[in-house]
């Protein structure tokens, strides 16, 4: 715990000093939320529950790949990522608490763009809204898993920021899928039944990720 | 103090895709002694300092640390293996003392306030403990950077150009620390551009050319700035 300690608690130090990532993930999630809403013009309720729970999931992407590539920026600057790879830190340590630090900095957007999402799509804060909170939070883990291994690829490369979106999007579309429908599902108050299938899709994309995460973050950090 | 090189390489190689960068390197720092390895730029310093410190895999022979492949050391002797180079490894925005006291947490140093004030206070930033560092000087932040690489005590010490940034305060300073750490056994492998070594510090040479370490006698044009053993006189001879 002392060393994953450590990491977490600078990392959210770095945040609260600087702001970057959370005003990041909020800053695009407005925009995002804004321009569906512009889009599909939705004339609230219930009946809006599929865009809604869509925008959220797609506003969750683009601003959670942004965090991502900043999150692990900071390592990169003055060289912290090799001092980290130099100490006796365990390596895969080092991924959970880039991931958990990525996670915490999501959910943050995310309640905030849940926040729009109800004044937006003229949604009730009721037991409806209450329910989606179980697939977001899946989808969160799964994307933080995802894009912390990603950012450590893209880390490396020259056109690194560009290259995450285009990975990390391709391969979440099967917890995008799911976590869109289960969503959708809480936001029309559909009984749990029929939104178990979606979740254990969403929990088996979680534990893919975290542990390809766990074995295969100390290869793609370190130098070849 | 022991003899037995703590640093050595058998046929080491790197090649980046089919460009070689470094052939056949061959040396050995035992506990106590200094190496100072020097060519010029693009020679391949700073990748065999990386080959050493375990971040790159050699693509040819091995390097080893403690005896042990330096690119699979264990957790418990990276502890003990300590890496400064241009870039300072710090956070630019957690103030120094942060700083120190996030690597004191990675190291497992216990009780480290008072060896960090210590350390603050030696390199002369005691008084800008609490300054960010992207605020301070590049040659303050450089001796932020010679606390945090001397914080854990590491027996071993790989430096890219150490005395780069560093007033001549500055240098006396880490001449007094790289001696300090040689006198408690430490082995030190040093780059520089010249092969010249700051009074007071008496290193071996080698120099690195074209991925080559060249034994010292074959080069009779090479001077190297030798100090004598008290540290007192110095004069230019052969390497």
């Amino acid at each position: 715990m002392g060393a994953f300690g450590a990491l977490l608690r600078k990392d959210l130090r770095l945040e609260l000093r600087a702001g970057e990532t959370v005003l990041t993930l909020i800053g695009l999630s407005i925009l995002i939320l804004v321009a569906i809403v512009f889009a599909f013009n939705p004339v609230g309720g219930a009946q809006d529950a599929a865009t809604a729970a869509g925008a959220l999931w797609v506003a969750m992407i683009f601003a959670g790949t942004a965090g991502a590539t900043q999150a692990l920026a900071a390592e990169r600057e003055n060289g912290c990522l090799r001092a980290l790879l130099v100490s006796p830190l365990d390596r895969a340590l080092l991924f959970f608490a880039k991931m958990t630090a990525d996670l915490v900095f999501i959910a943050v957007g995310q309640t905030v763009a849940v926040i729009i999402l109800v004044l937006f799509f003229n949604l009730d804060f009721d037991r409806r809204l209450a329910a989606m909170a179980l697939p977001l939070a899946l989808g969160i883990i799964g994307f933080a898993a995802l894009t912390t291994l990603l950012a450590g690829i893209a880390g490396r490369l020259r056109a690194g920021a560009l290259l995450l979106p285009l990975l990390a999007v391709p391969l979440f579309v099967p917890a995008l899928i799911a976590g869109v429908k289960a969503s959708a599902l809480a936001l029309a108050g559909a009984p749990l039944a029929d939104r178990l299938i979606w979740f254990k899709i969403l929990v088996a994309f979680d534990v893919l990720f975290t542990s390809a995460g766990y074995m295969l973050f100390e290869s793609v950090v370190t130098e070849g | 103090m022991s003899s037995a090189p703590l640093i050595a390489t058998d046929g080491l190689g790197k090649s980046f895709g089919t460009e070689p960068i470094l052939r056949q390197i061959d040396l050995s720092v035992g506990a106590g002694r200094a190496l100072l390895i020097h060519g010029r730029n693009g020679a391949g310093k700073s990748t065999l300092l990386g080959l050493l410190a375990g971040l790159l895999r050699p693509t040819a022979g091995v390097a080893l640390l403690f005896g042990e492949a330096a690119y699979r050391l264990e957790p418990a002797k990276r502890r003990q293996l300590g890496l400064l180079t241009h870039q300072s490894f710090l956070y630019a925005n957690l103030t120094a003392r942060e700083n120190l006291e996030f690597f004191a947490r990675l190291y497992d140093i216990s009780r480290p306030r008072p060896l960090i004030a210590d350390w603050l206070a030696r390199v002369g930033l005691a008084a800008a403990a609490n300054e960010l560092v992207r605020s301070l000087s590049r040659g303050m932040e450089q001796r932020l950077a010679w606390a945090r690489l001397m914080l854990p005590d590491p027996q071993i010490l790989l430096i890219d150009e150490p005395f780069t940034a560093l007033d001549a305060e500055g240098v006396e300073l880490a001449v007094a620390l790289l001696n300090r750490a040689l006198a408690r056994g430490a082995a030190v492998v040093l780059t520089a551009h010249q092969a010249t070594a700051p009074a007071g510090l008496a290193p071996d040479f080698r120099e690195l050319h074209r991925g080559r370490l060249i034994a010292p006698d074959t080069r009779p044009h090479a001077r190297a700035l030798v100090v004598d053993p008290a540290g007192a006189r110095v004069s230019f001879g052969a390497a």
